[in-house]
């Protein structure tokens, strides 16, 4: 690690470090600790669930899946993009203005039932793990790339899990959701900072895209394949027309026909039932605050995207090309292809910037990481410290207790993530799927989509959820993506493999299905009335919005007579001059 | 809740009912639109030879075009003319005067 990169990577967690000392909670709320008072505003609110939802999968796992797999690739930026469409339309404004402190909470409070939110805590448990694991992992593999080095008795992929869990946890413990909050928001502009800069640099030394997607396209996609006498370059096998080459420009590299559908479609129904990203919207100040928000995301998502596939396209191209000016690209590839496929984005920073360049693309992968990690703490503090500690363990817990709470939580879930990073070092498992760090989010993607999702849409746009109905819902859907996951996992046939570890497309339907049989079979909670007019009327919204209004004109009208009082003086100096 | 200025912060639960039914109609209608697209681009991938191998200006194909950033446009159109449809729905058809105050307006504490 050079000078330039030493200090770059310094910088970055030092000016992170201020935002949240500056703006940490000053009070010992819980509504502060968790929710930044409800105040956070549309641009800021849109910047932070950015910086929670782009994360090392976005980063290095978008541009590695198209790097490795082409258009099959390009179906995790899609799939990932897409999921605030359905987030807008049916989630974000009721969640909002039912207002509560995480996803358990809210379907605990919407069902009226104690059961449902420990069942809605486990399921968002298992999502937020699933989460974490890959991006301690990216944080391990960017931390070997940037540094090559570890702290005394860890190696550098270690010791990469173990530095950034522990200052993210230490960050989030600290700042709460306020802190939280203006620092994912500043970590998401540096993000884009890091990528614009890439794709700017790459453009500007004569990348043609379109030219390059149909080069690339002209011969069939080989990957780096363990052999007898070492790595070789395979031709990948064409799932959707056996026999055919693999082309990088069509479909088929990765995924057979079935498989296509039940990525993309696990990808969007996931994004609903994130916790890390739900819980942001109960930040917002009112529910059209809320929708507004997710419009921007769904902007800057795109934005993102596009750039993320069109530098995963240009390091498939460029970074053959430079192996015999780059000497140092030789240990890193095999006749010209990456063998870790997340390198993608970091190799091609240090072809246009050298030292410099790796630090910028480097930095950017560790602060994705750590603000979606900083995101996914949190939700994991919320939905223990308020929903298991405050309901069920101390409920008579001070606020000040029940902060200490989801502090505590928040060290627990970091030090359960590091652990099981470290476990899952991915060098052995890299050439098996496209992306390893895509994948694993996906797995959390399907988890959510299956056992969340459909209960959450259904709890807020049928009034006949019932609590017996949700609970068997969440189960039956946590069960069969899990089950499909292991099935998944086992030599099952080419294609269905695929298909099985995106389970949503089977997973989702069964649980809307089961809570509804359920549901008419039960009765609903008796004050699913007066639920309904907080869900879906916009009294409240309207309150928030006048009291704003009142303030900002209570705190003008002192400046007004102040600025009548000094005209009145200037008239008086100048009929005096 | 009713501040001097005559604003109305009170939804009755026919109101409620009424945008509940006209933004579910919204949300269906835009979310039909928004699957017809997604999944559309990845079908015409598989089943239409000129979407995956015809080249437009450059030599990229109109699938991978659509797929790297054709979609994320339509995305943002769809989510921007959603949002504007549903906002309005409700600033038209909620917070009217009310002649009868006493019909399930949520408590104090009920609110987010």
């Amino acid at each position: 690690m050079t000078v330039t990169s030493a200090g770059t990577l310094a910088a970055l967690i030092a000016l992170v470090a201020l935002m949240t000392l500056v703006v940490r909670p000053r009070g010992s709320s819980t509504v502060d600790f968790y929710l930044a008072g409800q105040r956070v505003g549309v641009a800021t609110n849109a910047l932070a669930i950015c910086g929670d939802y782009f994360s090392a999968a976005s980063f290095l796992g978008v541009a590695a899946a198209v790097y490795v797999s082409g258009l099959d690739g390009v179906w995790y930026a899609v799939g990932f993009a897409a999921g605030f469409v359905p987030v807008l339309l049916f989630v974000a404004a009721p969640l909002r203005r039912f207002g509560e402190f995480s996803i358990p909470d809210f379907l605990g409070r919407r069902l009226a039932s104690e059961r449902v939110r420990l069942v809605a805590v486990g399921v968002v448990q298992i999502v937020i793990l699933s989460y974490l694991i890959p991006q301690a992992v990216g944080s391990g593999i960017t931390w070997q790339l940037l540094v090559g080095r570890g702290l005394p008795g860890l190696s550098a992929y270690e010791t990469g899990v173990v530095l950034s869990t522990a200052v993210v946890a230490g960050l989030v413990a600290f700042g709460g959701m306020r802190g939280t909050t203006w620092t994912q928001a500043i970590q998401f502009l540096l993000l884009l900072g890091a990528l614009v800069w890439l794709a700017v640099a790459v453009a500007g030394s004569g990348f043609h895209y379109s030219s390059a997607v149909a080069e690339l396209s002209a011969e069939p996609l080989a990957n780096p394949a363990p052999g007898d006498a070492g790595w070789y370059l395979r031709p990948e096998d064409n799932q959707i027309d056996p026999g055919a080459p693999a082309l990088f420009g069509q479909p088929g590299a990765a995924y057979g026909p079935l498989a296509q559908f039940a990525l993309i479609l696990t990808l969007v129904l996931g994004t609903a039932g994130l916790p890390h990203v739900m819980n942001r919207y109960f930040t917002s100040p009112t529910g059209t605050a809320a929708r507004m928000t997710t419009v921007w995301v769904i902007g800057l998502a795109g934005l993102f995207y596009a750039l993320a596939v069109m530098l995963g396209t240009a390091a498939r191209q460029q970074i053959a090309a430079a192996v015999d000016d780059h000497p140092w690209l030789e240990e890193l590839t095999v006749d010209g292809v990456l063998l870790v496929p997340e390198h993608a984005l970091p190799v091609l920073g240090r072809i246009y910037g050298g030292d410099s360049g790796l630090a910028v693309v480097a930095a950017g992968a560790l602060v994705a990481v750590m603000s979606t990690i900083a995101g996914l703490l949190l939700a994991a503090a919320a939905s223990w410290g308020h929903d298991v500690y405050e309901r069920h363990i101390n409920p008579r817990a001070t606020e000040t207790q029940a902060v200490w709470a989801g502090r505590a939580s928040t060290a627990f879930v970091a030090v359960a993530a590091g652990a099981l990073a470290i476990a899952m070092e991915p060098r052995e498992l890299t050439p098996a799927v496209p992306s390893i760090v895509a994948a694993m989010v996906t797995w959390a993607f399907a988890i959510a989509g299956s056992a969340l999702t459909p209960v959450f849409v259904l709890a807020i746009w049928w009034r006949g959820t019932t609590a017996a109905g949700a609970t068997a819902g969440m189960t039956v859907g946590g069960l069969v993506s899990v089950s499909m996951f292991v099935l998944g996992a086992l030599p099952v046939g080419p294609g269905l493999g695929e298909t099985l570890m995106t389970p949503t497309l089977v997973a989702a339907p069964l649980a809307a299905l089961v809570t509804w049989l359920v549901s008419r079979r039960t009765a609903p909670p008796d004050d699913v009335e007066r639920q309904w007019l907080v869900l879906h009327g916009t009294a409240a919204d309207r309150h928030a919005e006048r009291l704003a209004r009142l303030t900002l004109a209570s705190l003008q009208q002192p400046t007004r007579r102040r600025s009548g009082r000094t005209a009145r003086r200037r008239e008086g100096r100048d009929a005096h001059g | 809740m009713e501040f001097d200025d005559g604003v109305d912060e009170h939804d009755t639960p026919a109101e409620v009912d009424a945008a509940f039914r006209t933004l579910r109609r919204v949300a269906i209608t835009h979310v039909v639109l928004f699957l017809a697209a997604l999944m559309g681009v990845p079908a015409l991938s598989l089943t239409l030879g000129w979407w995956s191998d015809g080249r437009l200006a450059g030599g990229m194909s109109p699938g991978f075009a659509m797929a790297a950033f054709g979609l994320y446009a339509f995305f943002l159109v769809i989510g921007l003319a959603a949002a504007s449809l549903s906002s309005a729905v409700e600033a038209r058809m909620l917070g009217g005067r009310h002649v009868d105050d006493a019909d399930g307006f949520p408590p104090e504490e009920d609110r987010p």
